[in-house]
């Protein structure tokens, strides 16, 4: 890799109570407060409309909060035009300037900045070097696949050294071996320019893969923000467990620092504090299948799919609720028996009480 | 099998194609025999070679005097169609104006009006005003039938405009103006050409307005034409239409090579 470009020192982003409604009632971004720290890769993941590229576009100024603050690097930006932020955007769409060559499209930012044109040479060539793109200086946009489309895009972003870099959904249109490869690529890339990245996506694999820190977003509001770890294996509402991976949920109430499921069975948990109506939630993966009677609840294997290097099970169990179970592939070539009646476990720090709102 | 089907298809295309072609382009041939063939009248085949109606046509002050008309009012057409044809459809398609739709309409409806009544209306509005018949009523009458074709091509490349270009080019640093001149007039450049060459030929061609708006001492080409043709029915029309058309092509090409119509039209 060609010696990173130096950034000017990465920034951090804060947002106060943001709100954005659109005409026709619509709020779609309900005050929102984020603090993203220098140099952090943070995403923004949520369902389609929950509100993520309207915030990413109020930290760009291209559209205006109704209500709150931007404060970038310290300085509160919420009143400052886009063309004076000074901030890289990466598009889904890539919107490159199609009329002007790969080299013309990187060296717009600096031409606006007045850099002379031996330095704007250099930063263009090494900002290409940057996202292995040496050689296309010449061509259009139009002569040029997606994923190297995309790439010019980031250049263009990333040669003017912005402090924050924001991307929209910058790999969703690229297919899924390219996406890993860009996936992994943008992540060097952010950590050798030292820059602060703010990336939306719905791919919550993505979002797990790449992120520093992850907000989750639903209807407006976030809901929760973490390290990838911590909204996995601790989520701390519904929509957080059941928006990433897959989740079992079991109703239920805490009780004298117990859980008692909705049909009286008291299960397993570490000792929580507080009354009141919950759900216990336990990823496929932490469940174990023992045989019938020495686990917490028994059922009978209804489904098996086989997905490459795990299995995953269905138990159904007496009342006809079900269990996701996920054990890895034992390499044998055997599954289990179908309508074989067995016994479910779970280690009581991995089982996780989300309480009713 | 598949092979053969595709390849009839083609024929049948390649034939449509001709007859289009052929429709559209025998008409010229008509005049080009005509204008070109000595007997002062239509005759096929033609008995021969001459040059006396192109000398004809040159010589003649009327037509000549038209002539200069004409491309006076059609240059002064083009700039103005297009600056106002432009700078509207950018208006409708951008500024978020209430009542779009009603507007779009508005422009457009010269297009749907027939020519004879604009001009009659332009006329009737001149002689109220206590204007009379002067030359700007007749680039006033041209631009305001030529303005709806720059409007139709212009918006229909900010139809598939991807706004984000423009909002990429904010976020490098160009202010609004910037953003206008380097990337959002070169995108739709195109289009803009397009409706201008439209605007020249609408102009140049004009009858109907022109019709209205005319003097006897200050008339434009095809008005004297049709004059002509009252009269007399040689070949100087014929190579009147002829020196028209092709100075209308001329026209089309140097726009062509001046703004590069095919150059921004690659992407
Ligand atoms: N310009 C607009 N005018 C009116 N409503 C809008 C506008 N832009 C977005 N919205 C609404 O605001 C809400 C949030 O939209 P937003 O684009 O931020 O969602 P998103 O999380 O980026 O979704 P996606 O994953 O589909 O891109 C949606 O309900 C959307 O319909
Ligand atoms: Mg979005």
């Amino acid at each position: 890799m060609p010696p990173p470009l130096p950034t000017a020192s990465p920034a951090s982003i804060t947002l106060e109570r943001v709100t954005k409604r659109f005409p026709g009632g619509v709020v779609a971004v309900d005050k929102i407060d984020l603090i993203v720290e220098p140099g952090e890769f943070f995403s923004l993941l949520g369902p389609s409309g929950c509100g993520k590229t309207t915030t990413l576009r109020m930290i760009a100024g291209f559209e205006a909060a109704d209500e709150g603050r931007v404060v970038v690097g310290g300085r509160d930006l919420t009143h400052v035009p886009v063309h004076h932020r000074d901030m890289g955007m990466v598009f889904q769409s890539y919107a490159l300037f199609p009329h002007r060559t790969v080299a013309e499209n990187v060296a717009f930012g600096l031409r606006m900045r007045g850099v002379a044109r031996p330095e704007m040479a250099a930063r263009v060539a090494s900002a290409l070097a940057q996202v292995k793109l040496e050689g296309y200086e010449a061509r259009r946009p139009a002569e040029l696949s997606g994923g190297q489309q995309q790439r010019v895009a980031l250049a263009r972003a990333i040669v003017i050294r912005p402090p924050v870099l924001l991307c929209d959904e910058p790999l969703g249109a690229l297919d899924r071996k390219l996406r890993q490869a860009m996936q992994v690529e943008l992540k060097e890339l952010q950590r050798a320019l030292g820059v602060t990245l703010v990336f939306v996506t719905h791919d919550q694999e993505e979002a797990l893969a790449m992120s520093d820190r992850i907000g989750v977003m639903n209807s407006g509001r976030l809901e929760q923000v973490g390290a990838p770890a911590d909204i996995y294996d601790r989520p701390r509402t519904r929509f957080v467990a059941e928006f990433i991976g897959e989740i079992n949920l079991i109703e239920g109430r805490v009780h004298d620092g117990g859980f008692i499921a909705a049909d009286g069975r008291v299960l397993p948990v570490s000792s929580e504090k507080g009354e009141g109506a919950a759900a216990l939630a336990l990823r496929p993966e932490k469940l174990r299948i023992v045989s019938s009677g020495a686990g917490v609840i028994d059922g009978v294997l209804s489904d098996a799919s086989f997905l490459g290097d795990q299995v995953l099970y269905t138990v159904t169990l007496a009342d006809g609720r079900r269990l996701l179970v996920k054990e890895r592939n034992p390499g044998t070539g055997a599954l289990r028996q179908n309508g074989s009646t067995l016994g479910v476990r779970w280690e009581p720090r991995d089982a996780v009480i989300l309480r009713n709102a | 099998m598949r092979g053969r089907r595709a390849s009839l298809g083609q024929r049948a295309y390649l034939v449509a194609n001709g007859a289009i072609l052929f429709f559209l382009l025998a008409p010229l041939a008509v005049v080009a025999v005509f204008a070109l063939n000595p007997t002062p009248f239509i005759q096929f085949p033609p008995v021969g070679v001459t040059t006396r109606w192109f000398e004809k046509f040159f010589a003649s002050a009327e037509f000549m005097g038209s002539l200069r008309l004409s491309l006076e009012v059609a240059a002064a057409v083009v700039v103005l169609a297009t600056l106002i044809g432009a700078a509207a459809a950018l208006a409708l398609a951008r500024g978020g104006l209430p009542g779009t739709r009603f507007l779009t309409a508005l422009f457009l409806a010269p297009l749907m009006l027939p020519a004879i009544l604009t001009g009659l209306a332009l006329f009737q509005a001149l002689q109220l005003a206590g204007f009379g018949r002067p030359t700007w009523a007749l680039v006033v009458g041209h631009t305001l039938v030529a303005v709806p074709y720059v409007m139709r091509t212009t918006l229909a490349v900010l139809s598939d405009f991807d706004r984000r270009i423009e909002e990429a080019a904010a976020s490098l640093g160009a202010p609004p103006l910037r953003v206008f001149f380097e990337v959002t007039l070169p995108i739709i450049r195109p289009g803009v050409i397009a409706g201008s060459i439209f605007a020249f030929i609408v102009s140049f061609d004009q009858f109907p307005i022109s019709l209205f708006l005319v003097t006897p001492s200050r008339e434009t080409l095809p008005v004297v034409l049709f004059n002509y043709m009252k009269f007399d029915l040689d070949g100087a029309i014929a190579a009147a239409s002829m020196v028209s058309i092709l100075l209308a092509l001329a026209v089309v090409i140097v726009i062509d090579r001046l703004v590069g119509l095919r150059a921004t039209m690659r992407f």
